[in-house]
C-alpha cells in the first residue's frame, strides 16, 4: 500500500513537472546555447537539400546553412536522421531541435510548428519519363502517380479534387522518392508528383531521363519547423538567415548547389 | 550501373555497408542475448498453475505477437521515455526487439516442454526424483533437440528484421544502403546489402546444422 501511495506521488509529481514547464517562459534559445548544440532533424535520403554522400557524410544546400547558423550561433550542428513519416514524434521528444530538410511550409504544418521564414520556393509537380506523350495535368486522366507517402506532394494532390479524382485510383505511395521514381523508369506508374527541387536535381546531377510537367499542382515555400513553443530559437534563427543573406552567404551556397542564388531569405 | 563498373565507388560503398553492417550485428546480437533466456523465463510463466502468474503472462504474448514490430518501436522508443527519461536509439531497439522475440521463443519452448509425453514425469517421480530435478535433467535436454529447428527459423528471420530499425532511423545497413539508393538514384546499394543479408544467414544455416548434428542423439 505504502509503495502504491508513493508511485501515485510519484506520477503526480511528474505531472506537475510537465504541467509547469508548459506554462514556464521560452528558454529555448538558451536551452541549445547552454547545451551547444542543435540536433537537425531530417531524411538523410533528400538530395539536394540534405543527403548521404559516398563517404556516408550527410551535405546538402540545408546542411550547409544550418551550419553557417550554427556556427553564427556559436553551437554545434548535429545532424540526426530520421524516418520522415515520424518527424513530429522525434520533434515533440525532444529527440531533434528541428525539422530542417527541405520541409515544405504547409498550413497545417505551420499550425503544428514554429516555422521560420520561407528560405526557398518550390513547387509540387509532376515528372514524366522523358519520352512520355503527357504534357499536361489533364493527360494524367485514367492514368496512376506515385509519391512519397506524408510529402507535401500527398498534401498537394488530395487537395486538388479535380485532379486526384481524374486518376485512376489512390496514389501509389512509397516511403521516398528513388522508388517512386524506379516504379516510374519500369512504367508501372505514369508519373510521380514531388517537389520540383529534387526533381531538377535528379535531371540535371544525376542525368536522370525525366521530364517536369510546366502545369503545376501547387506553388509552395520550404521554412524550417521548430518545436511550437520555441519561439526564441526560431526567431533567432529566423534573425541569423537575413544577416546571411546580407553578406552574401546564401548566395554563395545556393550557387554551389543550384548554380545559381534561388534564395528567397530577406536580408533584412 | 554506377558502382558495379566503378571499383573506387564500389569500394567506398561496401565501406558504407560494414560500418552499418556491425551495428545490425549488434541489433542481433543484442536481442539473442536477451530474448532467448527471457523467452524461458516467459514459457514457464505462461505454463503456471496460478492463474495470477500465467494469465499476465498469456497477455504479454498476445500483445508483442498480435501487433506490428513497428509499433512496438515506436512505443519503446517514443513513449517509454514519458515515464522513464530519454532512451538511446539503439538501446530502444534492442528492448523492443528483446521483449517480440522473447514471445516468440517462449511459445516454441513451451512446445517442446510440452512434447515429452507424460510417462517421463511419471517415471521420474517412481525413481524418486524431486519435480525441479526432473525439469532440470531429464525434461529440458530433450526439449533443446526438439526446438532447435523452430528456434533455427526465428533467428534466419531475425537477422532480416533487424532491417526494421530503420524506423527509429537507427543507421544500420539498410538504412544506409536506402540513403544511398536515393542520392544516387540507383538499386544497386540495396541489392548489395541484400548479399550481405544472405552470407550472414548462410553462416547462421550452418551453424544451426552443426548444432543439430551435435544434438542427433537417442532418436524416438
Amino acid at each position: 500500500m505504502k509503495k502504491l501511495a508513493r508511485l501515485f506521488a510519484l506520477v503526480l509529481a511528474m505531472m506537475m513537472i510537465l504541467s509547469c514547464s508548459a506554462l514556464a517562459e521560452d528558454t529555448s534559445l538558451a536551452d541549445i546555447k547552454a547545451r551547444g548544440r542543435l540536433v537537425l532533424g531530417l531524411d538523410a535520403a533528400f538530395p539536394p537539400m540534405g543527403f548521404m554522400n559516398d563517404d556516408g557524410d550527410i551535405v546538402g544546400y540545408d546542411i550547409d546553412l544550418a551550419k553557417e547558423v550554427c556556427t553564427r550561433m556559436g553551437v554545434e550542428l548535429v545532424c540526426q536522421p530520421i524516418e520522415w513519416s515520424a518527424k513530429d514524434m522525434e520533434l515533440s521528444s525532444g529527440n531533434i531541435d528541428c525539422i530542417w530538410n527541405g520541409m515544405t511550409a504547409t498550413e497545417e504544418r505551420q499550425q503544428t510548428y514554429s516555422c521560420s521564414i520561407n528560405y526557398l520556393q518550390n513547387a509540387q509537380v509532376l515528372v514524366v519519363l522523358a519520352d512520355s506523350n503527357i504534357t499536361t495535368l489533364a493527360d494524367l486522366s485514367g492514368k496512376t502517380i506515385a509519391l512519397q507517402s506524408g510529402s507535401a506532394a500527398a498534401e498537394a494532390v488530395a487537395a486538388n479534387e479535380e485532379f486526384s479524382a481524374s486518376l485512376a485510383g489512390a496514389p501509389v505511395e512509397y516511403g521516398d522518392y528513388a522508388m517512386a521514381l524506379m516504379d516510374l523508369d519500369n512504367k508501372g506508374v505514369d508519373a510521380v508528383a514531388m517537389d520540383v527541387i529534387v526533381a531538377n536535381y535528379y535531371i540535371t546531377a544525376k542525368n536522370a531521363n525525366y521530364r517536369v510537367l510546366e502545369e503545376q499542382l501547387a506553388p509552395e515555400f520550404y521554412a524550417i519547423g521548430f518545436r511550437k513553443a520555441d519561439v526564441t530559437l526560431t526567431e533567432e534563427v529566423n534573425k541569423l538567415l537575413k544577416e546571411m543573406a546580407a553578406d552574401g552567404t546564401i548566395a554563395k551556397i545556393s550557387t554551389q548547389w543550384f548554380g545559381s542564388d534561388i534564395s528567397i531569405v530577406p536580408a533584412q | 550501373m554506377q558502382y558495379l563498373n566503378d571499383p573506387e565507388r564500389l569500394m567506398k560503398l561496401l565501406t558504407q555497408l560494414t560500418h552499418g553492417f556491425g551495428t545490425t550485428l549488434s541489433i542481433f546480437a543484442m536481442t539473442l542475448i536477451i530474448s532467448l533466456p527471457l523467452g524461458m523465463i516467459v514459457a514457464l510463466g505462461r505454463m503456471s498453475r496460478h492463474k495470477l502468474i500465467s494469465a499476465p503472462v498469456s497477455f504479454y504474448i498476445l500483445i508483442m505477437r498480435g501487433t506490428p514490430l513497428m509499433l512496438q518501436l515506436f512505443a519503446v522508443y517514443f513513449f517509454l521515455p514519458r515515464l522513464i527519461g530519454p532512451i538511446p536509439r539503439l538501446n530502444a531497439v534492442y528492448i523492443a526487439f528483446g521483449l517480440n522475440y522473447a514471445a516468440y521463443f517462449a511459445e516454441i519452448y513451451r512446445g517442446g516442454i510440452m512434447s515429452i509425453p507424460p510417462g517421463q514425469y511419471e517415471a521420474a517421480q517412481v525413481l524418486g526424483f524431486t519435480r525441479s530435478q526432473t525439469f532440470m535433467r531429464i525434461i529440458l535436454p530433450q526439449t533443446v533437440k526438439r526446438v532447435l529447428l523452430p528456434v533455427s527459423n526465428e533467428v534466419i528471420t531475425l537477422v532480416k528484421d533487424t532491417s526494421l530499425a530503420t524506423a527509429i532511423a537507427v543507421s544500420e545497413m539498410f538504412l544506409t544502403a536506402k540513403n544511398m539508393t536515393s542520392s544516387s538514384g540507383s538499386v544497386e546499394p540495396l541489392f548489395i546489402a541484400g548479399v550481405f543479408y544472405l552470407l550472414m544467414n548462410a553462416v547462421v544455416t550452418a551453424f544451426f546444422n552443426f548444432l543439430t548434428n551435435r544434438f542427433n542423439y537417442y532418436h524416438d
